[in-house]
């Protein structure tokens, strides 16, 4: 065992995935803990404290960009380094450039959420980087798709496998995107203002091409990279059917960037575009679904896994969400079950879904797998993994059923009409009646957080022991080496 | 030809002919020959391939 | 079948780069180059003018504030929308917005419509303390909107980038005719950029919107801002079947 592991440590190079591994949980706790934060907010206001620079319009992008591009994105560098030098059987190419990717990252992480508290923002939902983090990002974003390439090009395996074309869409769709949504004209060289090229409906079009397919490409296709390499592996079992992965793979790629407008059903765009949109998002459910039978087939034959097993359970707990939520995310879609979603909390409910359901539960899977890896050890306690699965998962629960009440009560209550043909309720009547489920999914965002201190706290020990071991025995892993 | 792109109605049977013509090819040829499908299938064992470990476990798989 | 190797892409990177680059790029081209393409994605209605340079900082600060969080500008064509907030938005009122803040949603009510609706006094009431007027409200207290003086040093700046990516806000004389034509003298006057920190004092002179004349806080810039939102078309003047073939 010790030979083995010393070996794929002079095999693979590890140090930029632990790096990127552990900044993935940090920005997971701070993330979340800021997200229960202005969840709160919304239920006692008083929470705001009069303070600028933490009140929910500032804090807001704060959360969704430290959960998003700090955790989210974080999680997806460390695997996909993995992954790719894995499945290519060598190492990564240009490992300076790697670090550097690390080190910017975590930059632009950093000063966009001291940038936002200060108040400097685009003004765009998920884009709210001005120009001159947006800049860095860029830089960040094409050293990673060289070092991504470069390995991929030096590999010893003459076929590229799955989980590397959905981390190649991602890397090659989000640089598509980030730069078309922020074309921008600051104000001078040493403002961070700016204005953005386009204006009104060509600006919103632009925007929420970019916000689904954020969702499309970020927080999906390359979280299903993920899946297709690290459910086969904690399963000990190939991926179902590859021939599967083909078809999803391309049916994705090509039809989740049709289908941004279905944001804006019933606004000041053209009816055609939004029409489109529709249709493709209910297309969208085939190669989605298509993906989620394939990870949890994976698990055909060997279902004892899901009791024996806590990080599988996490996985398969997470395909099953991500079968929700792209069913869920169609129906929304169609234009009149949207007139009464938009605007409400369903939206949010229906992301969270995704994005605590699927996103953090598969890289939860998938870190679980990893790290222990990455220091050559034993994860430290299966039992804790066991009580973050559990305080995950009500967490979500709680969460996604406290927005869809809320949510639906919302639409209902602003197109009543009394008996007369007025307007039933007046708008702060339905904001006085959401204040309970405000307060239960707060209470489920700190279930789910309290599960993600659970996690650091688990990772934690593990790294320690890892080290420790290592420190024990340089002489041996010197020896094996040699 | 851009004018023609350009016409909105033009835009939604394009998208749908793309779309669809696409995919059925994708599907034809994934699926269209036992050979090639047999073939496609191996390379779902690379993940296995990676440690000196776990390159004894391949053969099971 | 055709002569196709899909082993040409897995095997190999830049080919799958490009397959890859296609199958995504398709969606964004098809829906969005036509809107800037077509003429008819916008109304051509009367009324829709720039943003003075008070009310362009009172924009700004909207942004800054994230108020697009909680709140959309954007009524759809719903009988009850149109009821709680009035007409619904047309494309052309957002058409100097850089960037639009239609916003995704409601924790507070639609502000696309809410210019004219409440008076200065009740707005700055409202944003130092929203509970002190609407109990039930969750917003944020923002008292130093009141307290901050409005820094419009750059104001000629922001006008000059706006100008850039085509809002018509004027630098020559030549300029300034084109306004006085579209918009009459008194908004050209405001456009003008070189006179930008003299036609932002004035407004603020001539509105006292945050009730204090002393000095120009941010609360006199929002409150104009707000209190313009929604007002540039007279719907009296449109009749329904115009706007119907952009729906």
């Amino acid at each position: 065992m010790a030979t083995g592991q010393s070996q794929v440590a002079v095999q693979y190079d590890y140090d930029i995935i632990k790096k990127f591994a552990v900044m993935s949980l940090v920005w997971a706790v701070v993330g979340m803990a800021v997200g229960v934060y202005i969840a709160s907010q919304l239920a006692w206001p008083v929470l705001n404290f009069d303070i600028p620079y933490i009140t929910f319009g500032r804090f807001r992008p704060v959360h969704t960009s430290a959960v998003i591009f700090g955790f989210g994105g974080s999680a997806l560098f460390a695997t996909s380094y993995y992954v790719v030098q894995r499945t290519c059987q060598t190492r990564l190419w240009a490992p300076g450039l790697a670090t550097f990717t690390f080190w910017g990252w975590q930059a632009v992480i950093v000063l966009a959420a001291l940038s936002y508290m200060m108040g400097f923002s685009q003004g765009r939902e998920y884009a709210e980087m001005e120009w001159p983090i947006d800049l860095l990002i860029l830089f960040v974003w094409v050293a990673y798709l060289a070092v991504f390439l470069g390995t991929l090009m030096n590999r010893k395996q003459p076929h590229i496998y799955v989980a590397n074309w959905f981390y190649l869409a991602f890397i090659l769709a989000t640089a598509l995107l980030h730069v078309f949504n922020n074309l921008a004209m600051p104000v001078g060289l040493f403002s961070m203002k700016s204005y953005s090229l386009f204006s009104g409906a060509q600006d919103a079009m632009t925007q929420w091409w970019y916000g689904h397919n954020a969702v499309g490409f970020f927080l999906t296709a390359a979280f299903l990279g993920m899946m297709y390499y690290f459910v086969p592996k904690q399963a000990g079992r190939p991926i179902y059917s590859y021939r599967l992965s083909i078809v999803h793979f391309w049916a994705l790629s090509f039809m989740y960037m049709w289908v941004g407008t279905h944001h804006l059903h019933w606004t000041a765009i053209p009816d055609w575009t939004s029409t489109l949109g529709a249709t493709f998002s209910i297309m969208l459910l085939l190669p989605s679904w298509g993906g989620m039978i394939n990870g949890i087939m994976t698990l055909s034959g060997a279902w004892d896994k899901l009791r024996t097993d806590p990080i599988m359970r996490f996985m398969i707990v997470a395909l099953s969400f991500y079968g929700m939520s792209t069913f869920e995310g169609p129906l929304m879609s169609l234009k009149d079950v949207n007139a009464l979603s938009h605007y409400t909390d369903w939206t949010v409910g229906h992301v969270h879904s995704g994005a605590l359901g699927w996103v953090a539960m598969i890289s939860f899977g998938a870190l679980y797998h990893m790290i222990p890896r990455l220091w050559n050890t034993q994860l430290y306690s299966e039992r804790l993994v066991n009580v973050h699965f559990w305080l995950a998962t009500i967490g979500v629960l709680l969460y996604i059923t406290a927005m869809w009440i809320s949510g639906i009560s919302q639409g209902l209550m602003w197109r009543a009409f009394d008996e007369y043909g007025n307007l039933q309720y007046s708008f702060v009547e339905s904001v006085a009646a959401m204040h309970p489920f405000y307060v239960m999914r707060a209470i489920g965002g700190a279930f789910f957080l309290s599960g993600m201190l659970v996690m650091a706290y688990n990772c934690y020990m593990t790294i320690r022991q890892g080290v420790r071991s290592a420190r024990l025995a340089p002489a041996q892993t010197r020896a094996a080496v040699a | 030809m851009l004018e023609w792109l350009a016409d909105a109605g033009n835009a939604k049977s394009l998208g749908l002919v793309i779309f669809f013509v696409t995919f059925c090819l994708i599907v034809l040829w994934v699926y269209g020959s036992k050979k090639r499908g047999a073939r496609l299938e191996e390379h779902k064992h690379i993940p296995f391939l990676d440690d000196a470990d776990d390159v004894k476990e391949d053969k099971h798989g | 079948m055709f002569k196709f190797k899909h082993e040409a892409l897995e095997t190999n990177t830049g080919l799958l780069l490009v397959a890859t680059m296609m199958a995504i790029s398709v969606g964004g081209l098809v829906e969005i180059a036509p809107l800037f393409l077509i003429e008819d994605t916008m109304e051509k209605v009367e009324g829709v003018r720039p943003y003075t340079p008070l009310e362009q900082m009172g924009r700004d600060i909207y942004i800054r504030e994230g108020c697009y969080t909680c709140h959309s500008q954007m009524v759809r064509p719903f009988r009850d929308e149109q009821l709680r907030y009035g007409h619904y938005s047309l494309a052309a009122e957002s058409k100097y917005d850089h960037p639009f803040q239609w916003g995704s949603k409601r924790t507070g009510p639609d502000l696309a419509r809410l210019g004219g609706k409440y008076s200065n006094e009740w707005h700055v009431q409202h944003l130092i303390a929203p509970r002190s007027v609407v109990p039930e409200s969750v917003m944020p207290n923002y008292p130093w909107l009141m307290e901050n003086r409005l820094n419009y040093a750059d104001i000629g700046q922001r006008m000059r980038a706006l100008r850039a990516v085509g809002v018509p806000y004027s630098i020559n004389q030549e300029e300034y005719e084109r306004n006085v034509k579209d918009f009459g003298p008194e908004m050209a006057a405001q456009f003008h950029i070189p006179n930008a920190r003299e036609s932002l004092v004035a407004q603020v002179r001539a509105g006292n919107y945050d009730g204090d004349p002393s000095y120009v806080s941010e609360m006199d810039a929002l409150v104009a801002y707000l209190q313009v939102l929604g007002t540039m078309v007279d719907f009296s003047q449109i009749k329904p079947e115009e706007l119907v073939k952009f729906r």
